[in-house]
């Protein structure tokens, strides 16, 4: 645990320490703010923060795996991935380490949110359940998102093929769900099931749940159970490289 | 402290490291002799569990690092060829990580780190980004890291590489000086760096020891040939010093006016030939002016192990 902490520390500052995480927090804040502006804040219009967690959502699609992509990548570059590797500490607890640190970061990017959950308390009446439940699902994707990135980060030692793996794989993973990919190779029966599985993973549908104050404990699950099963993997490909 | 046995590497098809043995005792400064590639950063890498053996096994301190690496690890502080460290952090940081990292409890961190930048005279730049430092102070940065957990065993791989001969005298000084409570391995392709800080050492090449001892045995074993050179004025004198018994070659290396010098070998280096020699030459009638024995270096050892391999390795 003394090593979860004592890498989280040092990868959380890391963050604050390199101009990449202010460019990523500025703009990821203004076009939420512009968002809320555009479509939350008008009078006569529902108290809620929907469209920024729908937003969000799309957005960590693509802020996660900047976040993530030099966690490891540049240690491999760096070769101080030796020292770490070389230290009484398990792969594993190196992974924790720099998935909360990855996670703390991106609580500090949706900090900036609350104003607005202000600016509707000072004036309307918004649902608190619904909001909490709101940040919880998109905390909860981001999870999934940061740990896929971790994962690609394990893999290489360029973080731009890092970015990449992961963006490409989400992408893919967005037309799949959205239905695009459909082909006409597949049995009709059988493009039924297929589809069906491929809707029950869509990551966006539950999120909506949850930004409609809906907690579901299936859709925790979904999320919870796809980020450990990421970190170990994470965990595995980096102890894979002492295997080499 | 450190014992391997029979310690095996393969990267695909490539033998790295081949049936490694080595048993090194506590207190001992051991430094690993070899040209790039020989397998030293290797074997060192095994011994650290940075990577795990194709076959063999690694004990640190007792400790199997196939089943309790984290123990042995502890008993270790390792500085990796050219020191990598997070340029971004300050010095006092990264020395208050590497203690946690090395579970330094929190009352005696501030102590441990003291002592370690006391040691590696680190006082004035411990505020400073690492990033900022020069190459003489990150080594430096990287030994004191190695330090703040109190490790019995030190191993450094190539302390000393791309620093300037000021910063390489004072290297080498901190490693004399820790000496004295550490088991030191140091690994280094510079013969004279192994011969001044190190009680023994291990000759590597081609992912194999070619040769392991003390400065001493070394030498002896290196005096496996002997060598006399001679200059003198007699014509026949190359005939005369092939004709002394035990002498094997002659070799005329130089000319200066009437003046003439030879290197005379001696395959048997037990005995001593000056005296044949200066009697054979007397016979001549000529005049000598130098007649001597070169004493056996560590580096003709080297140079020859290495020739002697150098075509296996290729």
């Amino acid at each position: 645990m003394r090593a979860v902490t004592a890498i989280a520390g040092r990868e959380l500052r890391a963050y604050f320490l390199s101009p990449g995480g202010y460019v990523i927090g500025a703009l990821y804040v203004l076009v939420n703010g512009w968002l809320f502006v555009r479509y939350v804040f008008n009078s006569g219009d529902p108290a809620t923060l929907r469209p920024v967690f729908s937003f969000s959502m799309l957005a960590f699609m693509l802020i996660c795996p900047a976040i993530t992509m030099r966690v490891i990548s540049e240690e491999l570059r760096l070769g101080t991935i030796e020292m770490l590797l070389t230290a009484p500490v398990r792969s594993a607890d190196i992974i924790v380490g720099k998935y909360l640190a990855a996670l703390g970061f991106l609580v500090v990017l949706l900090s900036p949110t609350l104003v607005f959950v202000g600016a509707l308390e000072m004036y309307g009446r918004p649902d608190y359940g619904e909001m909490l439940c709101g940040y919880l699902g998109v905390l909860l994707a981001g999870s999934v998102y940061l740990a896929s990135g971790i994962l690609a980060s394990t893999l290489t030692s360029s973080q731009v093929v890092a970015y990449l793996t992961t963006v490409f794989f989400w992408i893919i993973m967005l037309l799949a769900t959205k239905g695009l990919l459909q082909t006409d190779l597949l049995p009709m029966a059988w493009q039924a099931r297929v589809d069906d599985l491929v809707i029950a993973t869509d990551p966006e549908l539950k999120l909506r749940d949850f930004a409609i104050g809906l907690f579901d404990s299936a859709n925790f699950v979904y999320f919870g159970s796809l980020t450990v099963v990421l970190l170990i993997a994470s965990a595995r490909s980096l102890e894979a490289r002492r295997w080499l | 402290m450190i014992t391997t046995h029979r310690l095996t590497k393969k990267f695909g098809r490539f033998l790295a490291v081949d049936s490694v043995d080595l048993d090194i005792p506590r207190g001992q400064v051991v430094g690993f002799l070899g040209p790039n590639g020989a397998g030293k950063t290797t074997t060192i890498r095994m011994i650290c569990g940075y990577l795990r053996p194709t076959a063999g096994v690694v004990r640190v301190d007792g400790h199997d690092m196939a089943c309790s690496p984290r123990r042995g690890q502890q008993q270790i502080g390792y500085l990796p060829e050219s020191a990598p460290l997070y340029s971004e952090m300050r010095v006092q940081e990264y020395l208050t990580f590497r203690a946690r990292l090395y579970g330094v409890p929190r009352r005696a961190r501030r102590e441990a780190i003291g002592r370690a930048v006391q040691r590696c005279s680190l006082g004035k730049v411990v505020k400073r980004p690492i990033g900022q430092l020069s190459k003489g102070f990150r080594q430096r940065v990287g030994l004191a890291a190695t330090l703040v957990h109190c490790p019995p065993i030190l191993i450094l791989d190539e302390p000393t590489s791309g620093l300037d001969p000021t910063q390489i005298r004072e290297v080498r000084g901190l490693i004399r000086e820790l000496a004295g409570d550490h088991t030191i391995l140091l690994c280094s392709h510079n013969l004279a760096e192994v011969e001044l800080t190190c009680d023994r050492i291990i000759m590597f090449s081609g992912g194999r020891i070619r040769a392991a001892g003390s400065i001493d045995q070394l030498r002896a074993s290196a005096a496996g040939e002997a060598c006399y050179i001679v200059e003198c004025d007699t014509d026949g004198a190359q005939s005369a010093l092939a004709a002394v018994p035990g002498v094997d070659r002659v070799e005329r290396t130089g000319r200066d006016g009437t003046w003439q010098r030879f290197t005379v070998t001696a395959d048997n280096g037990e005995q001593d030939l000056r005296e044949e020699i200066a009697r054979a030459l007397a016979r001549t009638g000529g005049s000598v002016r130098e007649l001597h024995r070169e004493a056996p270096t560590l580096e003709r050892l080297f140079m020859r192990i290495m020739d002697d391999t150098g075509g296996a390795a290729t």
